[in-house]
């Protein structure tokens, strides 16, 4: 439809567009200024061209926390993967009860990260007791403060944030198995495909689109992650569940190093942006083999 | 209808792998939930994966008025609420101008908005920190409603473009001939037919904002100002070292209701979540 006068279009959005501008791009770009200048956050920035870019290759506790932040995106993103898959694989094989069965698999979705973290914080505890070191008690182990143990607290921090969200995946993968045509699957069945076949030759490459959507999806959000490793664990013990973005909040906000601290946010914004063209890049290459 | 027949045996497995992990996912919850009834002497004395032996309310009394649980939750409400609001609109005209209005620049301008979705909010925390500073918006409400706003206006409006251009366009000629002007149109047709969308919208956006965490860690430094689950690990941090069971009564009644909403209309929550993480 044609607009009445010519600037019509732009008095239903400018609105939004002043808003996005001033919250979204302003920031980034500024973020991005600021990321070459030293500045503790109050007095005068001090321009220092490439200093800050140059220091984040040779910071050790960046890579400390890159390195995490990459077990935190494999493991985490195979994990939530996984687990949506094969639950909503399950649930579309079995006629009574899947709804109810979704909905209670769906639960920690709803709950802030901070509630889930503290829940699991008092079931991990050692002292006192939680359920976890009392099962581990039981069955005749020593409990371990898991949290505070240097080797096995980040698999915890990747497996809490993992626990969190893999019922969105379900509910993603669930509905995409239900909008597949039946006729597709009957006739496949006619042909004397068995159940495995089923998936592995018809119902899985159907829903390979939703499957690269969930996997951008994901590393997108662990390349991001801060919530579970910042509230349960603050990063440590030592530097063992650091993420970019909790070191890079950290240094910003309590280490006043708002310069550096730009920069590490100019690297998360980059990292992230490769990251998802890698998964795009597989994507295309996966139709091509088509 | 009717998956093809694995038989018996097998459907059998499948309930009983598909319950395990149900059991796995909600255990959690069920457990700080049964805790939060546990009297002192049964946190105490008995392991913790053991069943309350008394259905004990004194933890509840305690966490409800010896805290600001309630200050926290008005906060989180009236986030929400604004935030919401904001969004729609500022969005859904957007949306309509982007799909139903000809112009050269609507395609850019969705594009414009769609680089939102992958600008990660830690590249924009310190100029924000520092706008908000100076700006003297710190420890008000505007601090968490703006960015959320701000954040929350591309996939609004991705999603409304996504309903709004597939609407015939016939039915706002018909309007037009009528008289009926495109903001007429806009709020007289378009969009209670989005209605679906907006629900969507208000869904996903809702979840994320009621348990919205970086924000207002940064920006809420006044107690009285704090939402929910900063409030919470406030309370929990402060409590946990002396009294389990208050702490856990806190974690419920921070919990109870957003459960309650999403057990009424748990088929809208689940969709609406998903379609807005697909549509990020």
């Amino acid at each position: 439809m044609k607009p009445k006068y010519k600037l019509e279009p732009w008095l239903f959005s400018l609105p939004a567009i002043l808003v996005y501008i001033g919250i979204v791009i302003f920031p980034l770009i500024w973020s991005i200024s600021y990321s070459f200048t030293d500045w503790s956050g109050i007095g005068n920035k001090a321009f220092i061209g490439f200093d800050n870019y140059i220091r984040l290759f040779s910071d050790k506790t960046l890579w400390t926390a890159f390195r995490n932040n990459l077990f935190f995106m494999v493991v985490g993103t195979a994990f939530q993967l996984i687990a949506g898959l094969v639950m909503a694989i399950l649930l579309t094989n079995i006629t009574k009860g899947s709804n109810i069965l979704r909905v209670v698999y769906f639960i920690p979705c709803i709950i802030s990260s901070m509630a889930i973290c503290k829940i699991f914080e008092k079931m991990l505890s050692v002292q006192p007791l939680g359920v976890i070191p009392a099962i581990m008690k039981l069955m005749g182990m020593e409990p371990i403060a898991f949290l505070s143990d240097y080797n096995l607290s980040l698999i915890w921090v990747t497996l809490i944030d993992g626990y969190k969200f893999c019922g969105l995946y379900m509910v993603i993968f669930y509905s995409a198995f239900m909008n597949i045509s039946k006729d597709v699957v009957e006739a496949a069945y006619l042909d004397g495909c068995n159940w495995f076949q089923q998936y592995r030759y018809i119902k899985l490459p159907l829903i390979k689109n939703i499957f690269f959507v969930v996997l951008v999806i994901l590393v997108n959000g662990t390349l991001k992650g801060f919530d579970v490793s910042y509230i349960l664990t603050s990063g440590g013990p030592g530097n063992a569940t650091e993420l970019v973005a909790t070191y890079m909040y950290k240094t910003a906000f309590s280490m006043s190093n708002f310069g550096y601290g730009s920069a590490l946010a100019v690297f998360i914004l980059l990292e992230s942006l490769v990251a998802v063209g890698i998964v795009r890049l597989f994507e295309a290459r996966s139709h091509k083999n088509e | 209808m009717k998956e093809i027949k694995s038989g018996k045996l097998i459907s059998f497995v499948f309930y009983m792998i598909i319950l395990i992990f149900v059991i796995v996912q909600s255990y959690p919850v069920v457990w700080v939930i049964l805790s939060s009834f546990k009297s002192g002497e049964d946190l105490a004395g008995t392991v913790p994966y053991a069943l309350p032996t008394a259905f004990y309310l004194g933890n509840y009394e305690k966490a409800l008025f010896s805290s600001k649980l309630v200050r926290y939750f008005l906060n989180s409400t009236v986030v929400a609420a604004i935030t919401l609001i904001g969004i729609i609109v500022f969005g859904a005209p957007t949306a309509y101008a982007i799909s139903k209005i000809k112009f050269k620049q609507s395609k850019n301008l969705l594009a414009f908005f769609l680089i939102g979705m992958m600008v990660p909010i830690f590249s924009c925390l310190i100029p924000m920190f520092q706008i908000y500073n100076n700006l003297g918006l710190r420890n008000t409400y505007l601090s968490l409603i703006l960015p959320q706003v701000g954040f929350g206006l591309p996939m609004c409006i991705y999603l409304y473009t996504g309903f709004m251009k597939f609407v015939p366009n016939e039915l706002m000629e018909a309007a037009a001939i009528d008289g009926a002007g495109h903001w007429t149109t806009f709020l007289k047709i378009m969009l209670p037919m989005a209605k679906n969308s907006t629900v969507t919208i208000i869904i996903y956006n809702f979840v994320s904002i009621w348990n919205e965490f970086t924000y207002a860690n940064t920006f809420m430094t006044k107690v009285n100002m704090k939402t929910l689950p900063i409030g919470l690990n406030d309370f929990v941090g402060e409590m946990g070292r002396r009294d389990w069971g208050a702490t856990f009564a806190t974690i419920v009644i921070a919990i109870v209701p957003t459960m309650i909403i999403y057990f009424i209309l748990n088929k809208q929550v689940m969709e609406g979540m998903a379609a807005g993480a697909v549509k990020n």
